[in-house]
């Protein structure tokens, strides 16, 4: 150990010593472990009594903070009739706290220079607020205080409800893909909770009560049940002292077991058609996939780089280029904690079908599955992953964003470059199994979009396409 | 820290600016090319050359093959784009630092070396075209292509930087090079580094990269400033099957040499610049009648639009858009209070830090300074004109510059369901225009 790592480990244990004399057992700070997180930064994490963890990375680079609360709870722990209760829950925590009224907690983090925003997904729902570095107090009062103090009456959440009404018309019922993913997931789970949609049916929005939410939150928004991810210009004794303070007292609860139910292998193809008002057809397809944590995860989603990332991959440059079957080709390996999907997305050009597309693709996947991907082509998708993680830390925010994903759905907040380090030893072999293992039609569900008749385009005429600035490749 | 506080200007490459900012936080350069020209020097009727010249050169780099270039731009972990507007382009390059060297050479191909096949160019119309024809799918860019087609009618502005079904196959070969031989020349070009070089590296990488381009001058912008649309006018775009729509209301806005910009920037922070602004409060928290409200002010060389954006369920369309309509009038008539000038004024100025935050960003920064000709000191003095704002010009700057006489309405919508409640809402409508989603005149 350096001499300055031997400092800073003293000075760490001077603090914590100090922080936890006269505290009670909920506010005792422990520090559990340093994760390296790439080559020059460090994150450390500790834990509170009272099961809250922090993960915390000094970073000066800017004189920010990103402040962010990972829960783990996400739309995977909704039953039936009570879909999409976890999304309208993250909308609530914006709304009334004790001693603040509704709309406060924004215009006081607004007024502080504040950016702030949340999402929910399968595994978790993340609350993120970047703050200029003399504004912490602010953020840690006004986040410990929803934590455990949120107030919840029937005007707010009937007027939430309606503002996720809207919010699901935006991105699925009056956007095509939105619609046709949430088909595609139904139609791919019949027993898993990742069957519904994370911003839930529409008539379950529309059934939520109060007392849905108060259960929710006092089942779920417990310290034992969060991760504090703080990335920025901070030191970190002042930090601990101030979470402490703020934190310290919330108590634990009790966490319900979580009703897991393995999705059970699917054994036939399953086709589904659907018209919708667009002018051209397209092809959605789901493949099981591993999940997130499993050894055949990194090497799925290289192959999916290899095959439909970048206009080289060789999807784009064959359906594309080649071909002139399709506009675009995209994919995607669900990163989520259970088995998800490989989910694939190509728009056809106008007068091409979608079994066309189908059967381009198969005749791609047969190529993985019988010879091996060279050497060049895997470093090649190796270097665009690598890219795209390097990129993602820029901003402080970016950082955390990746330290309290690996965190939540791994348990390894380090775990990005542990990836990136497993991609480089990915070799040909590993490719051409998890081709043979997943790229299979028994394992795959597909939709078929095709263009609906009643919403005729007019023929011969004339589209408009301006835009403000317009990406080109 | 101010915008500029690490940007440094190093020696004119052969006449282009050269910017930069060393940042060894992370293994990767980032340079952009920016071009003080763009999709206006596309001749009339020819709409979309100068997008179509970018992807082209990108194709066709120190004549290879399209495919041979893409594998090499990803086998070296870097990334290639170009970013067309009316009054500029820029290509945004980022790679692995490991890999500056070979990623420079390709950047020289593409920029002084392009093949411009024609085969290319033929293949990129049909791709284009595809394209035009998907976007249809997107509501949200719909409303907005419409907007500008109807606001800005016949000024340059109206036209489609993308281009249109009839526009893109009257685009030939000599069009293509027309325009890179008007717009690749070094007077026009401006160098914007940041990340993992240092000044002596970047100088070198931009000499290389001018002196591979001709001299020459660098086309005028004589873009005449846009006129208000008289009147209110309603445009419905008319889509089947919508449970929802999107809507834009709009008038003349600001231009960055104004002596009342900033005071309309932050006048328009309180009306609906962030998410606890009027305009949010009063559709999505009051009522839930969209997911999202918000107005803006951008910039051009020449005025740009105002535009208010929601998107509320069909049933809510119509007192949507009186209600937006009626808090547009209160804001001209009562203006904005002391108390939410102070606020917005904290807000911005604390807020700023996210601006700059990064070399990457505070180089964007100084480059948009350069291609759109803002004044010398625009971000410089920023926070100090932003603090300046008193009440009266903040709402002597809401009086003077929006109108609510002469409006234009956008609404994405099926018609037979919003058509008589949105054209109800509107008081004084001059004319009303219902077309089709996938046609325009």
């Amino acid at each position: 150990m350096s001499s300055s790592a031997s400092k800073l480990r003293l000075r760490r244990e001077q603090t914590l010593l100090e922080l936890n004399q006269g505290a009670t057992p909920e506010g005792q700070v422990t520090h559990l472990e340093t994760v390296a997180f790439g080559p020059s930064l460090a994150v450390e994490r500790f834990r509170f009594g009272n099961g809250l963890e922090l993960l915390f990375c000094e970073d000066h680079s800017a004189p920010v903070i990103a402040y962010h609360t990972w829960f783990r709870v996400g739309s995977r722990h909704e039953r039936e009739g009570k879909t999409g209760l976890a999304h309208l829950f993250e909308h609530l925590m914006f709304n009334e706290v004790e001693g603040r009224k509704a709309g406060e907690f924004d215009r006081k983090l607004e007024e502080a220079g504040a950016e702030s925003n949340a999402s929910t997904w399968l595994d978790f729902t993340q609350y993120n607020v970047s703050i200029p570095k003399d504004q912490l107090p602010l953020v840690v009062k006004l986040e410990s205080e929803r934590m455990s103090r949120l107030v919840l009456r029937d005007p707010q959440v009937k007027s939430e409800k309606e503002v996720v009404a809207n919010e699901r018309r935006y991105r699925v019922d009056d956007d095509l893909e939105g619609a046709v993913s949430e088909l595609l997931w139904a139609t791919a789970f019949q027993s898993h909770a990742y069957r519904w949609p994370t911003i839930g049916w529409m008539k379950d929005i529309e059934a939520f009560t109060t007392e849905d939410c108060l259960e929710f939150y006092k089942t779920y928004y417990s310290p034992n049940n969060a991760v504090l991810v703080i990335v920025g210009d901070v030191a970190e004794g002042a930090l601990l002292k101030r979470l402490s303070q703020a934190y310290g007292a919330l108590p634990a609860s009790t966490l319900p077991l979580e009703d897991v139910r393995p999705e059970p292998p699917q054994s036939d193809e399953r086709r589904v058609e659907v018209m919708k008002p667009t002018s051209t057809e397209k092809l959605v397809v789901g493949y099981h996939s591993p999940a997130m944590g499993d050894f055949d995860h990194p090497a799925l989603s290289l192959l999916a780089e290899v095959l439909f990332s970048g206009r080289a991959s060789r999807l784009h440059q064959k359906l594309v280029r080649e071909l002139e079957l399709a506009t675009e080709v995209r994919a995607f390996v669900g990163p989520f904690r259970d088995p998800g999907l490989f989910e694939l997305f190509v728009s056809a050009r106008e007068g091409q079908t979608a079994e066309q597309l189908l059967a381009v693709i198969d005749a791609e996947f047969a190529k993985v599955q019988d010879e091996p991907i060279a050497a060049e082509e895997i470093a090649r998708a190796a270097a665009r992953l690598e890219l795209g993680l390097l990129a993602g830390l820029e901003t402080v925010d970016g950082k955390a964003s990746t330290l309290g994903f690996y965190e939540t759905v791994l348990g390894r907040p380090g775990a990005a470059f542990e990836r990136l380090e497993t991609t480089r030893r990915i070799t040909a072999s590993d490719l051409l199994r998890v081709a043979r293992r997943y790229l299979l039609p028994r394992y795959r569900n597909v939709i078929f979009v095709r263009p609906d008749p009643n919403a005729s385009k007019d023929e011969g005429a004339e589209s408009d396409h301006d835009d403000d600035a317009e990406a080109a490749e | 820290m101010s915008a500029a506080a690490n940007v440094v200007r190093l020696a004119d490459a052969g006449g282009a600016a050269v910017l930069l900012e060393t940042s060894r936080a992370l293994p990767l350069v980032s340079i952009s090319i920016g071009l003080k020209t763009g999709a206006l020097l596309d001749a009339p009727g020819k709409e979309g050359t100068t997008r179509l010249l970018s992807r082209l050169m990108r194709r066709t780099a120190g004549g290879l093959e399209a495919q041979v270039i893409d594998t090499r731009i990803d086998s070296l972990g870097g990334s290639l784009g170009a970013d067309v507007a009316h009054s500029t382009m820029v290509f945004q390059a980022t790679v692995i630092s490991r890999s500056l060297a070979a990623f420079v050479d390709l950047l020289v191909d593409v920029l002084a070396r392009p093949g411009l096949f024609e085969a290319e160019l033929e293949r990129l119309q049909r791709e284009t075209l595809a394209e035009l024809t998907d976007s249809l799918d997107d509501d949200r860019g719909l409303a907005r292509r419409f907007f500008r087609r109807r606001f800005f009618g016949a000024h340059p502005y109206g036209r489609s930087v993308s281009g249109t079904p009839k526009s893109v196959p009257e685009i030939t070969p000599a069009d293509a090079r027309l325009v890179f031989e008007r717009a690749f020349v070094r007077d026009n070009l401006v160098f914007a580094f940041s990340g993992d070089l240092d000044g002596a590296l970047a100088s070198r990488i931009a000499q290389r990269l001018s002196d591979a381009l001709p001299g020459g001058v660098a086309p005028v912008d004589d873009t005449p400033e846009p006129s208000p649309v008289p009147g209110r006018r309603l445009v419905l775009v008319d889509k089947p099957d919508r449970t929802q729509t999107q809507i834009l209301i709009g008038c003349l806005g600001s231009h960055t040499r104004d002596e009342d910009h900033v005071a309309l920037l932050v006048a328009n922070t309180i009306f609906g610049g962030t998410f606890t602004a009027r305009m949010t409060q009063e559709v999505r928290s009051k009522r839930g009648w969209s997911y999202g409200a918000y107005s803006n002010v951008p910039f051009d060389r020449r005025r740009q639009s105002f535009s208010m954006w929601t998107f509320p369920k069909a049933d809510d369309a119509g007192p949507c858009l009186r209600l937006e309509l009626g808090m547009l009038h209160d804001l001209r008539e009562q203006g904005v209070t002391k108390q939410e000038l102070s606020w917005a004024k904290r807000y911005l100025v604390r807020s700023h830090c996210f601006a700059i935050d990064t070399a990457a960003k505070r180089v964007g920064l100084a480059l948009d300074q350069a291609l759109y000709e803002l004044p010398q000191d625009y971000y410089s003095r920023y926070l100090e004109r932003i603090q300046a704002v008193t009440l009266d010009e903040a709402n002597s700057s809401v009086r003077n510059r929006l109108s609510e006489d002469d409006l234009l309405i956008t609404v994405v919508g099926t018609e037979s369901v919003v058509g008589g409640a949105v054209r109800a809402a509107v008081d004084g409508l001059a004319s009303t225009e219902v077309v089709p989603f996938d046609r325009v005149d």
